[in-house]
């Protein structure tokens, strides 16, 4: 999320030590969702005050059933990079639904985000990836 | 994917990955649905897809080390002392003890009473509420005043049972009440006991006195009364203090 290795340790071990500091007190962080929201948060603060992506308007393509051959021939970097560079909040979305592990109330809670919201989120962040694949990875032709 | 609601479409969007990790029923009949509809499956292949390269991201050797003491960040276990002062766990607590008491004199109030407890409450009230110039002075035996009640004012069967008729009286008067009726009140030299002698209650189905056997003690507001029912004919003596003061003289034999 914020593209420099040294600022994602500082944030972790200030999202570990606000952690630490709550033990302390006697009031633990409730669940581990807490530290994604919490890390993540810190994230955005350090990227507003970085350089800014351009906000545009990304073409989308429905899903297409071929996707699961293109997306093997990709590099996880790639999409990692794809990830990165979606706009807030779909970025956070895409990230934690593609994470696998946490289901679409937790994300909604760590997000901040109604369901309307994280739906979209998701949804469009589907469509602008299969276009980008499909400009990317092109579809073997059917046989 | 048009086909279904917009509440459950919006659902199938974040449907989880694995099918087993669907959280609530809302998500299970969204997807129930959902793989009905053309397109769904394919969405399904391309997360599957997207996820499987998401696992497969190397890790870098710096970003592992940060996870080194990952048991460290767990927050410290409650233990149940720790729990059970926990603000919220106390104050609730506290809530059901304060409604297991009163739970507990609301039955205990219920198992003593007896037809007449909100009249004979009133009448601990009248008590303490009368000064002593408002009796007529009579001077007497207690169990002598049946005769006055009677003759002077028509009430039958207002006698002054043997525990108390040797008591010497100070005063007397007699009142119409809206509840209890007439009542006869009487004034004792003796710690300022006050007697008081008023109709029972009566059935409405069947016009008798609701009667009860022995004593019953109510308490109201640091007034204590003993109440026994005869003939249809309650009375009640009524002292400034707690149930002890008036014990001793209903276990004296009666005479």
């Amino acid at each position: 999320m914020t593209g420099e290795a040294g600022k994602a340790q500082d944030i972790f071990q200030d999202t570990l030590r606000e952690a630490a500091f709550l033990a302390a007190k006697g009031e633990p962080p409730p669940d581990r969702t807490w530290f994604f929201r919490e890390a993540r948060w810190r994230c955005l603060d350090v990227v507003a005050q970085g350089v800014q992506p351009e906000q545009g308007t990304n073409e989308s393509t429905e899903v297409s059933p071929h996707a699961p051959e293109q997306i093997e021939q990709l590099e996880p970097e790639q999409l990692a990079i794809w990830i990165s560079a979606a706009p807030e909040p779909q970025r956070s979305a895409l990230a934690l639904y593609y994470l696998d592990e946490f289901n679409y109330r937790e994300m909604m809670s760590m997000l901040g985000l109604k369901l309307n919201e994280l739906s979209r989120a998701i949804a469009s962040g589907r469509r602008e990836f299969q276009t980008w694949l499909n400009a990317t990875v092109p579809a073997a032709a059917p046989e | 994917m048009k086909r279904l609601s917009r509440g459950l479409r919006m659902l199938a969007h974040c449907a989880p990955i694995e099918n087993a990790k669907a959280p609530d029923r809302r998500m299970r009949t969204a997807l129930s649905r959902a793989k009905r509809i053309e397109g769904f499956a394919a969405q399904q292949s391309f997360d599957r897809a997207v996820a499987k390269l998401v696992q497969a991201t190397p890790v870098s050797s710096e970003i592992e080390e940060w996870f080194a003491n990952e048991k460290m960040a767990e927050g410290a276990k409650r233990n149940w002392r720790k729990t059970a002062f926990h603000p919220a766990i106390l104050a609730i607590g506290i809530a059901l003890a304060v409604i297991a008491v009163v739970a507990w004199i609301k039955f205990d109030e219920q198992m003593h009473a007896f037809p007449g407890t909100a009249t004979a409450k009133k009448l601990l009230n009248v008590a303490a509420m009368t000064r002593p110039s408002e009796f007529e002075p009579v001077q007497t035996e207690a169990g002598t005043l049946n005769d006055l009640f009677f003759m002077k004012y028509r009430l039958e069967h207002y006698d002054v049972p043997p525990e108390f008729s040797r008591q010497r009286t100070i005063g007397v008067r007699v009142f119409d009440d809206d509840e209890a009726g007439q009542v006869a009140q009487i004034s004792l030299a003796e710690k300022r006991i006050q007697l008081f002698l008023f109709p029972a209650r009566r059935d409405s189905k069947t016009g008798k006195p609701e009667e009860f056997q022995g004593w019953r003690y109510i308490e109201q507001e640091g007034w204590t009364g003993a109440v026994q029912v005869r003939k249809g004919v309650l009375f009640m003596a009524a002292v400034r203090g707690p149930k002890k003061d008036l014990a001793p003289y209903l276990s004296k034999p009666k005479e």
